[in-house]
């Protein structure tokens, strides 16, 4: 297993390499080339104006350079050991160094800050998500078991299926459209994560003077309704059917044929037996839904104005702001690989039939 | 959009042998055509693909179904048909395609030769008389609703919507925006075209995307995937590096890194999406190939001095392509989902109509939720991406063995 | 099996999540309130530091009380509008004022931000010399009393007023305003723009504490615009950062102005944009507790929040306008405003006269006519844009100082004419195919380039090509993104391009139509060149005397427009709601009478029997 594990993780390395090296050559070879959308204000700029930026830019990012040496460039920043430039050639063990992702060409600031700020945005909604659609997907996935063949099992499937054919841009649109308009029903706010008032509320939600005040936390949860609603929706279809299909073949298994001839009740049998082991692959499919959901927010935060990692990426493409561009690719690219391994590593704890070092 | 990246990547990671412990020891041939079987008799999947096929056909004959131009029409005592003239070339090579389908595929006994040999001189026809022809060059649609304004027009023969998608209704600048109506079904939108009219034509671009994306990625998928099965070892380990980078990088992401750097173009846009999303079929084709390599028959053509290429693709792939068909349908819904966020996202056509597109202005016309045009296109995105799941699904379960027994 | 995942262990492992949820959440709670705490002492700390001030101010008073701070000088008073406004009977402070950005604000910082919604902000904290008054488009005095200039007009004496501080209670002298022109003229620093802008400056030299000497390198007509439009930023707040430091510091914000952030260094992108008003402003006092400004960027939830009340300021789209006016809820809550400025600038087509060195149909003079003339600019004023905009006539607004000749008509929409225009150039349909063709067969194609993902364009490019094609010319439509379109703009590829100008009080076409700017980049990209209007454009901008240079512009716009290098497209209205509780909102020549891009005062108010926010 160790050995295995060991193996895995010295392969992310050329794969990391893999996913850079095809942004950055899919950028550095685009007409128009990097950065260029900053050599305007708004599509205004005097000539002179114009081209102080653009050498600014040449010096400070090489832009002028081959693009295979420019790689190399990025490479060596980002990576925590390598070439040093004078200025902290003095500290520390020779050849390492702290790994730099560079500064964000249309926000001048650092990337990693801005990373910082987005990626916990995106978290938050995946980690609030992904607790409802399995929960749904269980429950739903277990009943159309329990049901196969009847109305329940082949209606709510094709419900599901259906949700999961419902365009999020479609879905998105209709819920802010009707239910957070004024024209038709006010529920729920339509942007952002806050209130405008949020900061100045207290965190729990209180009665204080007369009135009920639903506090900071409460707020924060209320803005979440609908880009949670659309976020989920679309996973149930998927894992309820695997949910299904584990219960299906669990059923089938001879154990069960024992439990059930032990004179278990039913219900018993499904639920104390049959549930635990159908588990397994939902388990590990729950790694590989992570990196689709972190690609999968860009629409819904786009719809709802929300500024996570899907934003970053939008618009940081849409700029050609290639430091960005590059390392939302590197982190996206970094938290997609850790998740397959721990995948691995989950169907192995999982399923203790399972060895890799075979 | 959010889980079809999902949905293949666990597809593809459940585990190989599942699928290959069962099927091994049947006649592989009459498993699919058990398969197709169950697949057609499925009510779902053939309400999906009804869909489809309405769909299909509203692409085909979109010029007949909604045109500015009168289909026939009498002026002075001469009767002649605008639309027939302004057919572009695209118009033509579709019906012209469509005829050679059907002759390819209705009649069963005759000769394959036969066929190739009328399919060849309908594209001869079709490469020679597109020359030939000669539309016009420019499109004042309201030519006809003028003449007849005027009383010029003794009798006209319009087409069911009497409306072409880029017809902007300059002749009557207050029908923008309007509502559904007896004249316009569903509305019009904020240029002042038929809605209705620009979902149909725009049937063809989801159509076409769809199926050309789809194609390119499961023959990119077929060839790695193929290879790096039948190879194995160092190949197979730099193929799964490969896929890995493809995998690890959402596709959306890549795709609007692609699109947003290199332009609006619906060719590459198809192109790109294949690009992205080839990574499923390549692992299917390669867990099957993995299988398939030892298999009696295999090894008697590698002993038997086959070339690779007829190895490759006459004996293994005919018996590996089953789970690659329904990736295959699925990704077709996911392609036409990919072209509408991606359209959604402001990164789509301009002039010509399509679904995505559509819905984009739903929500940028001023703010104002016009719903008329947010439901209608949003409606025909969401029934085709079912309609091919329902099919995708069907033709799943009824290749998946271990269902028969159960379910 | 027992090892196994079950029932309970998934139990125990949700308690485990939501304790550790639990835990976090109760030290963010603790955080907010420290952050609170912290904000509370600061305030503390500064109302003893400004007490003991004060208490010395009125131990020194006689000496303070000669003619300091007297507001208005010989050339005029600031706070003029301030002061009619304190004069009404519902006149009251206090409420806040919230508004709306269409974007994220990446930086507040001065300098190294560029977009117009940081300079909004920024117009409020930091303060320039002198400021334009939108009605009189006169300079009025800000954190400057007077300037005599040189009679050759290159030299501005500036006196300061005194006993101004900055919002942390240091006073502002003229060393600050030497530093902000050295910190702008620092290559460390990233302000390349700024740089380039300044770069018609010799020096700012301060003489004493109250006297600042700015020289220019040659006579140029917008030099006290230049001079006294920079902001003046705090040399004790900015200058204790080092260049680096400063150029990745996205919250420094500090200044003289009216009102200040709560804290000027603490601000970060996504947060609220909030402003509070600065006690010890040396003016009256800003009318206004606090200024909102939110960030919402979707268009459908822009129009939401401000139908549900929640921002005070909205600029509609023609659209929304329209929607909104026959909105009977939003009529009775809000004021609406139709407002022309010469800010707006215009909207124009280029047509490019010379591609890979050969001169393109487009060269001719009558060609470029015919297509104005082709170009029904009313209709899409009235279809397209609703009405909301009027048809250009040249470069120069009617609304700014007058620029343009007495009496210039836009070209008419005349298709007959441009048909015999176009005949005469050797276009007609030769083959029947609808289609115009030259003598050698070529057809009249050409694809019109715009910037892509914009609304207005595309409805506008997509009505320029059925009216074209009415002509029998076949224009398609070429959408570019930024970048791409830039690189096109440079090596001039492209045959015609539709972009839009920005204006001001007095505009500049240097940049656009003077020949030398056809190379290197510069901004004729048509390659259009005339001597005659090179020579009074280079004429009319060293003439720093307004009265003679008027003359100079009005006969460059008459050349302009027999020319036609651009068919001058549209002028468009800014369409403002603005809440019912707010008064006093007048007009002026530049839109309404206040500007929130310029340094002024904000004469707006709110009654207060109608105030919401204060409580």
């Amino acid at each position: 297993m160790l050995s295995y594990l060991l193996r895995r993780l010295l392969l992310v390395i050329p794969t990391l390499l893999g996913i850079t090296a095809v942004v950055f050559f899919v950028m550095a070879l685009a007409p128009g080339g990097v950065g260029a959308s900053l050599l305007t204000h708004e599509g205004q700029m005097n000539p002179q104006q114009r081209r102080a930026m653009e050498q600014y830019l040449n010096q400070r990012y090489g832009l002028d350079k081959p693009p295979v040496v420019q790689y190399l460039r990025w490479l060596n920043k980002v990576s925590p050991f390598g070439y040093r430039d004078r200025a902290d050639a003095k500290r520390g063990l020779p050849w390492f160094k702290s790994p730099d992702l560079g500064e964000s060409f249309s926000r001048q600031r650092p990337v990693t800050a801005l990373i910082s700020e987005s990626l916990p945005i995106t978290l938050l909604l995946n980690v609030v998500t992904i607790p409802i659609i399995y929960t749904i997907a269980i429950l739903t996935g277990i009943q159309a078991a329990k049901r196969r063949g009847q109305l329940f099992d082949v209606g709510g499937g094709t419900i599901l299926l259906g949700l999961w054919s419902l365009p999020t841009i479609l879905s998105g649109v209709l819920l802010i459209g009707f239910l957070s308009n004024q024209e038709y029903l006010r529920l729920f706010p339509t942007n952002g994560l806050h209130d405008i008032q949020a900061d100045a509320m207290t965190f729990l939600p209180t009665t204080a003077g007369g009135s009920f005040q639903r506090g900071w936390l409460l707020d924060t949860l209320w803005h979440l309704v609908l880009p949670v609603v659309c976020m989920s929706y679309g996973g149930f279809a998927f894992l309820s059917k695997l949910q299904r299909g584990a219960v299906l073949e669990n059923i089938s298994l001879d154990y069960v044929r024992t439990a059930r001839a032990k004179g278990l009740a039913e219900k018993e049998v499904l639920y104390r037996h049959v549930f635990r082991n159908s588990l397994i692959p939902l388990i590990t499919v729950a790694a590989n839904l992570l990196p689709a959901l972190l690609a999968g927010t860009v629409v819904v935060e786009t719809i709802f104005g929300i500024s996570g990692m899907g934003r970053l990426m939008v618009e940081a493409a849409f700029v050609r702001d290639r430091e960005l561009v590059l390392s939302d690719a590197l982190v996206i690219g970094l938290v997609g690989l850790i998740a397959y391994l721990l995948a691995d590593i989950c169907y192995v704890v999982a399923d203790p039939r399972v060895s890799y070092d075979a | 959009m959010t889980l079809d990246a999902a949905v293949s990547s666990a597809l593809a990671a459940a585990p190989p042998d599942a699928q290959a412990s069962d099927s091994g020891g049947r006649p592989v041939r009459s498993l699919r055509r058990q398969a197709i079987h169950d697949t057609l008799s499925n009510k779902r999947a053939r309400a999906g693909l009804v869909w489809i096929s309405i769909v299909a056909f509203a692409g085909v004959f979109a010029p007949f179904l909604a045109n500015s131009y009168p289909f026939l029409i009498k002026i002075d005592g001469r009767i002649s048909s605008p639309l027939l003239r302004h057919l572009s070339r695209l118009d033509i090579v579709l019906l012209i395609a469509l005829a050679a389908a059907i002759i390819i595929f209705s009649r069963r006994h005759v000769r394959v030769s036969v066929k190739w040999a009328a399919f060849a001189t309908i594209i001869a026809a079709a490469a020679l008389g597109s020359r030939l022809f000669h539309a016009p060059g420019t499109n004042v649609y309201d030519t006809y609703r003028q003449l007849q304004r005027d009383g010029k027009i003794q009798w006209a023969v319009y087409a069911p919507v009497r409306f072409s998608p880029n017809d902007r209704m300059r002749d009557q600048p207050a029908l923008r925006l309007t509502p559904p109506s007896r004249h316009h079904l569903m509305g019009t939108e904020a240029n002042g075209a038929d809605v209705l009219s620009r979902i149909i034509h725009a049937s063809r671009i989801a159509l076409a995307i769809g199926l050309i994306a789809t194609s390119i990625a499961v023959v990119i998928g077929v060839v790695i995937g193929g290879l790096m099965g039948y190879f194995s070892g160092r190949v197979d380990i730099i193929g799964m590096r490969l896929i890995e980078v493809f995998e690890a990088i959402p596709s959306l992401f890549l795709l609007i890194t692609f699109v947003a750097f290199y332009g609006r173009n619906l060719y590459l846009i198809m192109a790109i999406i294949g690009l992205v999303s080839w990574t499923g079929d390549a692992r299917f084709i390669r867990a099957e190939f993995l299988r398939l390599r030892k298999q009696d028959f295999v090894q008697a053509a590698i002993a038997g001095g086959l070339p690779l290429r007829s190895i490759l693709f006459r004996h293994m792939l005919p018996n590996g392509i089953s789970p690659v068909l329904v990736s295959a349908s699925f990704g077709v819904a996911s392609a036409i989902l990919s072209e509408s966020v991606l359209s959604f996202l402001g990164l789509g056509l301009v002039d010509e109509p399509s679904w995505g597109q559509m819905l984009n202005q739903a929500l940028n016309v001023g703010g104002a939720f016009t719903w008329w045009i947010a439901v209608f296109p949003g409606l025909a995105i969401f029934l085709t991406v079912f309609g091919y799941n329902l099919i995708g699904e069907s033709m799943r379960d009824a290749l998946d063995p271990r269902l028969h027994g159960i379910a | 099996m027992e090892n196994r995942f079950g029932l309970k262990d998934l139990i125990q492992i949700v308690l485990l999540i939501a304790l550790i949820v639990s835990v976090w959440l109760s030290m963010k709670q603790r955080d907010r309130e420290f952050v609170l705490l912290q904000e509370i002492q600061q305030q503390g700390v500064e109302q003893t530091r400004d007490f003991v001030s004060i208490r010395r101010a009125l131990q020194d008073a006689p000496r303070i009380g000669a003619g300091t701070t007297t507001q208005a000088t010989e050339f005029g008073d600031p706070f003029r509008y301030v002061k009619e406004a304190e004069s009404k009977p519902d006149f009251a402070q206090g409420d806040w004022l919230v508004d709306n950005f269409g974007t994220k604000v990446p930086k507040l910082t001065p300098l190294i931000s560029s977009d117009a919604y940081a300079q909004i902000v920024q117009a409020r904290v930091l303060e320039s010399l002198a400021y334009q008054d939108p009605t009189t488009l006169e300079y009025l005095p800000l954190l400057a009393r007077s300037w005599p200039r040189s009679p050759d007009g290159m030299v501005y004496t500036f006196q300061l007023r005194q006993g101004v501080t900055f919002s942390d209670g240091e006073p502002f002298t003229a060393e600050d305003i030497v530093f902000t022109y050295n910190w702008i003229m620092n290559p460390k620093v990233q302000a390349p723009r700024e740089r380039a802008y300044y770069e018609k400056l010799a020096s700012v030299e301060k003489n004493g504490d109250f006297e600042v000497v700015f020289k220019f390198k040659e006579p140029y007509f917008e030099s006290l615009d230049l001079a006294s439009g920079m902001p003046i930023l705090p040399k004790h707040f900015y200058g204790k950062n080092t260049p680096e430091a400063f150029n990745e510091n996205v919250g420094l914000l500090m200044g003289t102005g009216p009102y200040r952030l709560k804290n000027p260094s603490a601000w970060r992108p996504g947060d609220q944009i909030e402003l509070v008003r600065n006690e010890r402003y040396w003016g009256e006092p800003a009318i206004f507790d606090r200024l909102i400004f939110h960030q919402v960027e979707t268009d459908a939830a822009e129009l939401t929040m401000f139908k549900n009340g929640e921002v005070d300021l909205f600029g509609a789209t023609p659209e929304q306008y329209l929607l909104l006016r026959n909105d009977q809820k939003i009529l009775a809550r809000t004021q609406h405003f139709e407002v022309s400025s010469p800010l707006r600038g215009y909207t124009y087509v280029a047509w490019n006269q010379s591609r890979k060195g050969q001169r393109t149909r487009f060269a001719d003079k009558r060609i470029r006519q015919a297509m104005t003339m082709l170009t029904d600019r009313q209709r899409i004023c009235d279809e397209v844009l609703l009405g909301y905009a009027t048809v250009a006539s040249g470069p120069f607004s009617a609304l700014g100082k007058p620029q343009a000749a007495p009496g210039l008509q836009p070209w008419p929409f005349d298709p007959e004419k441009a048909k015999s225009l176009l005949k005469d150039a050797g276009f007609e349909d030769r083959n029947g195919d609808g289609v115009i063709e030259d003598s050698q067969g070529h057809p009249f194609e050409f694809k019109l380039s715009f910037p892509a993902k914009n609304e207005t364009y595309e409805r506008v490019i997509l009505f320029l090509k059925d009216t074209y094609a009415r002509a029998g010319i076949k224009m398609e439509l070429d959408p570019l993104d930024w970048p791409i379109m830039i690189k096109r703009l440079e090596e001039r590829d492209f045959d015609a391009i539709s972009l839009a100008w920005t204006g001001g009080a007095e505009t500049d076409i240097y940049q656009m139509f003077h020949s030398s700017q056809m190379k290197d980049n510069g901004d004729d990209c048509m390659s259009y060149q005339n001597p005659e209007l090179d020579k009074l454009i280079e004429q009319a901008r060293s003439t720093v005397d307004e009265e003679k240079r008027m003359p100079l512009w009005q006969k460059c716009s008459l050349i302009l427009h027999e020319d036609q290098p651009y068919t001058f497209l549209y002028n468009t209205k800014s369409l403002v709601f603005i809440d019912q509780r707010i008064r006093n909102i007048g007009r002026s020549k530049l839109g309404l009478n206040y500007v929130s891009r310029f340094n002024m005062p904000n004469p707006w108010y709110v009654p207060k029997a109608q105030q919401k926010w204060t409580r």
